[in-house]
């Protein structure tokens, strides 16, 4: 007869093991609110200040749990609305036609005071104003999303509309290799993306921005109407140990950088393009300034965005900054 | 049976369809963003299509679909053949063809796009890819059954390769072929739509992702879809009357 010894010693360890599991899920403080926070699409360097906050156990000090989702913006906005998601990173551009539609959200806390969508291009292509582009061939990923928005309000700073340039689609978001490539002259792409990339590659790059023409809202701290009423508190504390992890950041690069690498290992394979990624969003954080203020909602940005994006047709219903931003969740101080 | 004793069902259906469609919504606190009501979408679709949202990209799809077929089912027709009558054919070009079926079309398209551009020409590419396999394997399987003796007594009677062809082998096969078509027109207008998500500037994939994405149109995003369904349905229904004048009802 066959020994059920083996058979024992597999099922104990199992046992073992879930119970293990177990233990590790009930160590979390009984005090502590869980909240599920949804990033961007892919895991990335950009998000360093939850994966630090996370590690350095400052959202457990705050009395909240989290647990990271990684979803697209649309699906993002939406299920924070229906409260699936508790908090999320969303474009501003994205909150002002959902809550138009009638979408529960508030945006709470800036994380981009910069507008991060750009326009870029090689210095040899002789552009360095937005008024250079008339003519010129750009590329764009496609008529849609916040670089669709920020492109003709940079236009229009100029005078100049779409109908001044030649739109060259790239679905497969390859405006990167296109500008490196002369199939274009300029494109737009994520002011911590591509013209790092391009100017790392030793490209001496040109970035054209759209803050001085419209402040448009960056992406930062959204959250449902019905998960402000049930878990105030645990978002309030969700985002000022969000900030306080950015100041940290902001004041220590590679701290932020090396909290990436431990979230997501693979970042650490090429550390200096990481790094000037890192860079190049702390300054989108900061929005060329200082570190202090991170967070604050520039409210008469909001109401220019809210008209201009009234004009291209995105706001069917109108909206007035009340029903957009709520600030009553920033730390005081 | 009248016609309108054929239409009773279908009405009835839909009339069932519509009223757990709106129970679910009422029942389950549904906001609009989530699942809008029927007669929301319904509203929502007449303006989207008196308002000149949907038509232009209504027209691009249409555009798509119409060429992607024709090219994709005329190609299946002839492959087709030479798959049931050729034995070096089919071994040449079989494996390539199930591996290229069994590769999912939604992991082609940006390729195709990168390689055909974001223009007419990718769509069109692959809605035929799409369309072609199932009218490739009906072509073959209807050739293939075509009675061996009706072919003997045509060889017997001296009928050239063409006469055996045309008054044989076609329209022995036709019922078949058409069978294969009905599958294909459909997966048409399913491969149009995959394509203009993977980039395009017009087309009803573009305006359901502006719907979604951009938007946060929830009703327009479903009176799009219903505006793709419908399209499907019509062209379906004109293969099948294409199929009942040729070969008669089945």
């Amino acid at each position: 007869m066959p020994s059920r010894r083996p058979l024992v010693a597999v099922l104990a360890a199992l046992l073992a093991v879930a119970v293990g599991a177990c233990s590790v899920g009930s160590s979390a403080s009984p005090a502590s609110t869980p909240l599920t926070v949804g990033l961007g699409f892919i895991p990335s360097v950009q998000f360093a200040p939850f994966y630090l906050a996370q590690q350095k156990d400052y959202y457990r000090d705050a009395g909240v749990e989290v647990t990271f989702q990684n979803k697209i913006d649309p699906d993002l906005v939406v299920l924070v609305g229906q409260g699936a998601i508790d908090v999320g990173l969303a474009d501003g551009t994205s909150v002002i036609p959902a809550v138009s539609q009638g979408i529960p959200i508030r945006y709470l806390a800036t994380v981009y005071r910069a507008f991060p969508s750009i326009v870029f291009a090689k210095e040899s292509s002789g552009i360095k104003t937005a008024a250079d582009l008339k003519g010129r061939k750009i590329g764009i990923p496609g008529r849609y999303g916040s670089s669709w928005i920020m492109l003709p309000a940079l236009l229009q700073s100029a005078k100049l509309t779409t109908s001044d340039v030649q739109i060259v689609l790239y679905p497969d978001f390859g405006q990167l290799a296109a500008v490196e490539q002369g199939a274009v002259d300029a494109a737009t792409g994520f002011i911590n993306n591509e013209p790092v990339q391009l100017q790392l590659s030793g490209e001496p790059t040109v970035v054209l921005r759209v803050d001085q023409a419209v402040p448009l809202p960056g992406p930062g701290l959204i959250s449902g109407t019905k998960t402000l009423s049930a878990k105030r508190a645990a978002v309030a504390g969700f985002v000022a140990a969000t900030l306080k992890a950015m100041r940290e950041i902001a004041a220590n690069p590679d701290a932020g950088l090396d909290a990436a690498i431990v979230a997501v290992p693979d970042l650490g394979k090429d550390r200096t393009t990481q790094k000037a990624i890192l860079s190049a969003t702390i300054d989108a954080w900061t929005g060329g300034g200082s570190a202090s203020g991170l967070g604050a909602i520039d409210r008469d940005g909001w109401t220019r965005s809210v008209a201009f994006m009234t004009g291209l047709g995105l706001v069917p219903n109108a909206v007035t900054v009340d029903q957009l931003v709520d600030e009553s969740l920033l730390p005081k101080g | 049976m009248t016609r309108g004793a054929a239409i009773l069902p279908v009405a009835a259906m839909l009339a069932v369809a519509l009223i757990a469609w709106k129970a679910i919504v009422v029942v389950g606190g549904l906001p609009v963003f989530i699942l809008p009501p029927p007669e929301v979408v319904g509203a929502r679709f007449v303006r989207a299509w008196t308002d000149g949202t949907i038509p232009p990209h209504f027209g691009a799809t249409l555009q798509e679909v119409i060429l992607g077929f024709l090219v994709g089912a005329g190609l299946a027709l002839v492959i087709g053949y030479g798959l049931a009558r050729s034995v070096l054919v089919g071994r040449l070009l079989s494996p390539y063809l199930v591996a290229a079926q069994a590769t999912p079309i939604l992991a082609l398209a940006p390729l195709l796009a990168l390689w055909f551009g974001a223009g007419l020409l990718s769509k069109v590419v692959i809605c035929s890819l799409i369309v072609f396999f199932p009218v490739a394997v009906a072509t073959m399987v209807g050739v293939r059954s075509v009675d061996a003796n009706l072919l003997e007594l045509g060889r017997s009677l001296r009928a050239t390769r063409r006469q055996v062809v045309a008054t044989l082998e076609i329209p022995a096969a036709l019922p078949s072929i058409l069978g294969g078509m009905r599958v294909g027109v459909t997966l048409a207008v399913v491969g149009a739509i995959v394509g203009e998500w993977a980039g395009a500037d017009r087309g009803l994939g573009v305006l359901v992702n502006l719907a979604r994405g951009s938007l946060f149109d929830i009703p327009l995003m479903f009176a799009t879809l219903l505006t793709i369904a419908l399209l499907g349905v019509v062209l379906y229904g004109l293969v099948v009357l294409t199929e009942r004048r040729l070969v008669g009802p089945r």
